[in-house]
């Protein structure tokens, strides 16, 4: 099997505080990857650091092979790599559609000068954008809502448009942010299905930060748990939950 | 062709037979205010492009519609009016002797602004936030302190009078109605969506994938040259122009307008362009001596703006996005909104 993502000892240090030490992982293909721990363990800034909106202090992000240290955020978006965010990040004022149609953009096929004379060029590949991104809506259950404006969705399906959108752009790894935050334990079961049939569907690797535990250990099949900005476990399941130091991290020491 | 591009077609048709009725008809103060609609027009939209579209917000208008003014007003005219016009210091040789016909020298006009604009957005545009409000302010106050002491170019504080009147209503309306056709298919494309997508949330933004520094750089170079445009066009149309005579003021008409009309809608602007300067002019009542139930008012300078900061109040409280929001308007509204009129009636 092929390695996706592979992180090497990525540090990220904001002046004194160090909120990422050390970081290592290697996610294979194919594979749900999640990454937990307390609030402030450092998962969100390891993923801004992998998405290339932060350049670690040091240490190495490889992406199929290829490092991705220091390249642009929108670079590494058409390389294949797509995200969400903690708090819901749509663009409020666009539909559920031209929010899709965004993901395009990087592989746009027109240019200024097509667009503003409107050239054969600019209306076949508008239309194919547009059929793509119906079609994509179709395929995730959407095509109703196409022409909603985003903030007039509710919670659960704003989330759905939101990782549609990131497989808009074409990924091969699908990095999720928290995706369950502020979810009822329905739409949590339903994003939980969402998120499985995508990643068949698609052909997708994930990798996923969370905190509702029964999420994570029945989505993922390996998981890695942060805490203070340093890996302290990392195996299936079953082996995180029985590890100590993971139970130490979350409910503090027994015998102090 | 569909029938709404027919009807798009017919109404722009019908403003150019309205100007051609009123080029002969109306009164001359009259057409010298829908020139002013016209070049205020183009001048709005680009400014919305950039403030309203893609949410960047820019005060710039003043110091670019100033560069495209002093372009143009310099390659008009006549070598002969150089030299008589240049006392204190004789004019650069070279510009000396550059002259040229209108058309082109507005174009050059254009240019000049949009590579001024393609200068001042590499380090703006790096940064997010207010910097590019601070930025473009100083930048209008550095061109007119500039304008005022590059005497062998711009004349100083003289400035330069007796310009050409090449400004007609149709190049007013010309340039005004290319402009929206430009600046709309520009918004209702992936550029567009992608210049929103930048003003809702810029980190989502480049989350797909989108280059924000260039997607920014395009909205301003376009506003940039339409604004250079339209200062020559302004330039022609006053006859004479000075540093101090495109103040921040300027851009806060258009700020005005652009919000009245609701930022990011350019039809919005269309409407606001025409009510705002209509306004402002019709409004010129209330400065008249005036006896109100046996009251006498000696005429009061300054109180049309009074009136029109209550009137722009008014419109903050009770549509605070503007006439049309964010929302265009369409052909399908239009006809929506008559059907449901028809079927009330039954």
């Amino acid at each position: 099997m092929n390695i996706a993502l592979k992180c090497d000892k990525i540090t990220m240090k904001f002046g004194g505080l160090t909120a990422v030490n050390e970081f290592s992982a290697e996610i294979r293909e194919h594979m749900i990857f999640g990454l937990i721990g307390p609030n402030g363990a450092g998962k969100t800034t390891a993923f801004n650091v992998i998405t290339g909106n932060l350049k670690p202090t040091s240490g190495d992000v490889n992406f199929f092979g290829k490092s991705i240290v220091g390249l642009k955020p929108y670079k590494i978006v058409s390389m294949g790599m797509a995200r969400t965010f903690q708090n819901i990040r749509l663009f409020s004022n666009l539909t559920v559609l031209e929010n899709i149609l965004t993901g395009f953009h990087h592989k746009l096929q027109y240019n200024i000068v097509d667009t503003v004379l409107r050239t054969p060029r600019y209306y076949k590949h508008e239309k194919e954008m547009r059929n793509t991104a119906r079609e994509l809506l179709k395929s995730v259950g959407l095509l109703d809502k196409a022409d909603l404006k985003a903030s007039g969705l509710p919670y659960g399906e704003r989330r759905e448009v939101e990782i549609a959108r990131a497989l808009a752009t074409g990924p091969k790894l699908l990095l999720l942010d928290e995706p369950a935050a502020g979810m009822n334990p329905q739409e949590t079961l339903n994003l939980m299905y969402f998120i499985q049939e995508v990643k068949e569907s698609f052909n997708l690797t994930v990798f996923l930060i969370e905190h509702d535990m029964k999420f994570v250990m029945n989505l993922c099949e390996t998981i890695a748990v942060l805490d203070h900005g340093v890996k302290i476990a990392e195996g299936n399941p079953e082996e995180i939950q029985k590890n100590p130091d993971v139970i130490r991290a979350y409910l503090g020491d027994i015998d102090a | 062709m569909n029938k709404k591009t027919i009807l798009t077609v017919l109404s722009v048709v019908l403003l150019f037979l309205f100007l051609w009725y009123g080029d002969g008809h109306l009164s001359t103060y009259a057409m010298r205010i829908w020139e002013e609609v016209g070049i205020f027009l183009m001048l709005a939209a680009s400014y919305n492009l950039i403030n309203g579209v893609t949410g960047q917000f820019s005060l710039e208008p003043n110091g670019f519609v100033a560069i495209g003014a002093y372009v143009t007003a310099i390659l008009i005219l006549t070598p002969a009016q150089k030299e008589a016009m240049f006392i204190i210091t004789p004019m650069v040789p070279w510009l000396q002797n550059l002259h040229m016909s209108f058309f082109p020298a507005l174009i050059i006009g254009g240019l000049v602004t949009a590579f001024v604009g393609f200068l001042l957005g590499f380090p703006v545009f790096r940064v997010r936030g207010d910097y590019l409000a601070i930025v473009t302010l100083g930048f209008g106050l550095t061109i007119r302190v500039v304008s005022n002491n590059t005497v062998p170019i711009t004349n100083g504080a003289l400035g330069l009078k007796g310009l050409p009147t090449y400004t007609t209503i149709w190049w007013c309306w010309g340039w005004a109605v290319f402009a929206m056709i430009v600046i709309m298919r520009m918004v209702n494309s992936e550029f567009g969506r992608a210049m929103k997508a930048v003003r809702d949330d810029e980190d989502a933004a480049i989350a797909m994938g989108i280059n924000t520094f260039w997607i920014k750089m395009t909205a301003f170079i376009t506003a940039a040259f339409f604004e250079g445009v339209g200062g020559g066009l302004l330039a022609s149309l006053i006859t004479i122009i000075s540093p101090t005579m495109f103040t921040f003021f300027l851009t806060f008409e258009l700020l005005i307008i652009i919000v009245v009309g609701g930022l990011g809608s350019m039809t919005g602007t269309a409407l606001a362009t025409i009510v705002v300067i209509w306004g402002s002019e019709i409004l010129r009542v209330v400065e008249q001596p005036m006896d109100i139930f046996g009251l006498h008012i000696p005429g009061i300078p300054g109180m049309r703006m009074v009136v029109f900061s209550v009137l722009l109040i008014l419109i903050m409280i009770f549509a605070r996005e503007g006439i049309m929001g964010q929302k265009e308007f369409s052909w399908d509204s239009l006809f929506n909104f008559f059907k449901k009129n028809k079927v009330a009636q039954k």
